[in-house]
């Protein structure tokens, strides 16, 4: 037992090296989630005990952890660069998509049922989508150009007088496909009936974006080294939501409950922290994904899905014959961690969103996902590749 | 004589296949159309056994006559309607 003890010890302090029995992993999936910061982590103690009341309570104990979400909501929007926004705090960004969806889709529909999105969005998009469906709502999906990119002529096509809703995820979290949100807003301006949600939940503290002209933001802590359980949906004041949970104002009028400050004030932390050396971090992650993109070149069988108008941090590879769980499997006896899919995907044989790129089934029912983080050592990376090479060889034979 | 369609809320396919099954509901008002949902009816979908790949449709009369998975068109699915349903019926 001592020594089980002393090794979860070692866990802690080495971060993502380490499984919870102290053996030496190779954790490839941050993009399903990242493990947390120590300093993050600290602060959500810190602030738990510290800030003991509830912020919807009229005393001074509530006035101040009421005073410390105010201060986290101002660091956020000014890291991000947001003015005349204001933000509700979700448990994540499934929760955040839902809010802003469904929260449109009800309080404007009589304005007009006409929703737009793409190929490449996450489950939790088009399971609100799929419920206003429901409701008599149409929907639409965007043509998308050779490069994953959605084909701006095919959008202004779509759009119509009852379009109340353009929803486009930032970077897509199966292969990490950028999409030119400055554009699509500046596109979806000329509709001043029609709102603009982007799910930036792959794309926060990974890349810097300009998010000034969108309507509604998603985004989940968890992503960027923060804590599982709380994420946001950033919107402009003036717009309305239907809410999704329902009982009196709090420090939102769109989500009743007593706000969670620690994690709150945790995810303002985590954010901070990612954002001081963001630059720094995308080149070393970039550096790792050139180096196993040059690896995969020597597989005959290996195909690489993601392509330069991706984000280096996912790297979608297909292996031609192999079943994607078997490799996942045949990887992970190896203490390798990577994913199939989305973690947050559910049934279906092959990738939605790979079929949508290469219009392959083979490399559709063969796809996983690598990726990476400024974490990622040299050490893990060596350990993928000569493993990688050994299953292959196993699998393809 | 009906079309039973298998699909789920957040299943992509099943969102752009919904628009042509809508279509052909009007179009066809005399034949049945019965809608399941993958997660909430399952205890229902157990006997047609769907599979993993989403949408179903099924065909049935008495039996079933075909299953279509996954993405069609509209020309295609009409085409097996008319296959299956008689002219007087639809």
């Amino acid at each position: 037992m001592w020594i089980i003890c002393f090794r979860y010890d070692l866990f802690l302090m080495e971060k993502s090296c380490y499984n919870k029995i102290g053996d030496f992993m190779t954790y490839l999936d941050y993009s399903a989630t990242t493990p947390v910061e120590d300093a993050v982590l600290e602060s959500f103690v810190t602030v738990n005990k510290t800030f003991i009341g509830n912020p919807n309570s009229l005393h001074r104990l509530g006035v101040e952890a009421n005073q410390l979400i105010e201060n986290a909501t101002n660091q956020i929007l000014e890291i991000l660069e947001l003015s005349e926004k204001e933000i509700i705090y979700t448990s994540g960004s499934s929760e955040a998509n839902n809010l802003a969806i469904k929260g449109i889709g009800l309080k404007y529909q009589n304005r007009g049922k006409h929703i737009i999105t793409t190929a490449f969005e996450h489950s939790s998009i088009y399971g609100p989508i799929g419920y206003l469906q429901t409701l008599g709502f149409e929907v639409d999906f965007v043509k998308t150009l050779k490069n994953g990119q959605i084909d701006m002529n095919h959008l202004k096509s779509l759009m119509r007088e009852d379009t109340i809703l353009v929803s486009v995820t930032a970077v897509n979290s199966e292969i990490g496909i950028k999409q030119p949100i400055e554009e699509i807003a500046a596109i979806l301006k000329n509709y001043k009936k029609c709102f603009f949600h982007v799910d930036a939940t792959q794309a926060i503290g990974k890349l810097k974006l300009n998010l000034q002209d969108v309507d509604l933001i998603s985004f989940s802590a968890h992503k960027f080294y923060g804590l599982k359980g709380i994420g946001c949906l950033i919107k402009n004041k003036k717009i309305v939501l239907e809410p999704l949970i329902h009982g009196g104002k709090s420090t939102t009028i769109y989500r009743s409950g007593t706000p969670a400050v620690a994690l709150i004030a945790s995810l303002a932390k985590a954010l901070r922290l990612i954002y001081e050396n963001m630059e720094k971090h995308y080149h070393s992650v970039q550096s790792i994904h050139q180096q196993l993109k040059e690896f995969f070149k020597n597989f005959d069988r290996v195909k690489i899905n993601s392509n330069d108008n991706c984000i280096p941090h996912i790297l979608n590879i297909s292996v031609l014959g192999v079943k994607p769980e078997t490799l996942l499997h045949a990887l992970e006896e190896e203490e390798i961690y990577i994913s199939t899919k989305t973690a947050c995907s559910s049934t279906g044989e092959s990738s939605k969103a790979v079929m949508a790129l290469t219009h392959d089934e083979k490399r559709a029912s063969s796809s996983v996902r690598i990726s990476l983080s400024h974490k990622t050592t040299q050490q893990e990376i060596d350990h993928f590749c000569s493993c990688f090479e050994k299953n292959y060889k196993k699998l393809t034979f | 004589m009906k079309i039973i369609k298998i699909s789920a809320l957040w299943c992509p396919s099943c969102i752009l296949m919904t628009k042509v099954f809508n279509q052909l509901k009007c179009k066809y008002p005399t034949i049945e159309f019965v809608e399941y949902d993958y997660d909430l009816d399952e205890e229902k979908i157990k006997k047609y056994d769907p599979g993993k790949v989403l949408p179903v449709f099924i065909f049935e009369e008495g039996r079933e006559l075909e299953r279509m998975i996954g993405e069609h068109s509209y020309l295609e699915i009409e085409t097996k309607i008319k296959r299956y349903f008689n002219e007087k019926d639809v």
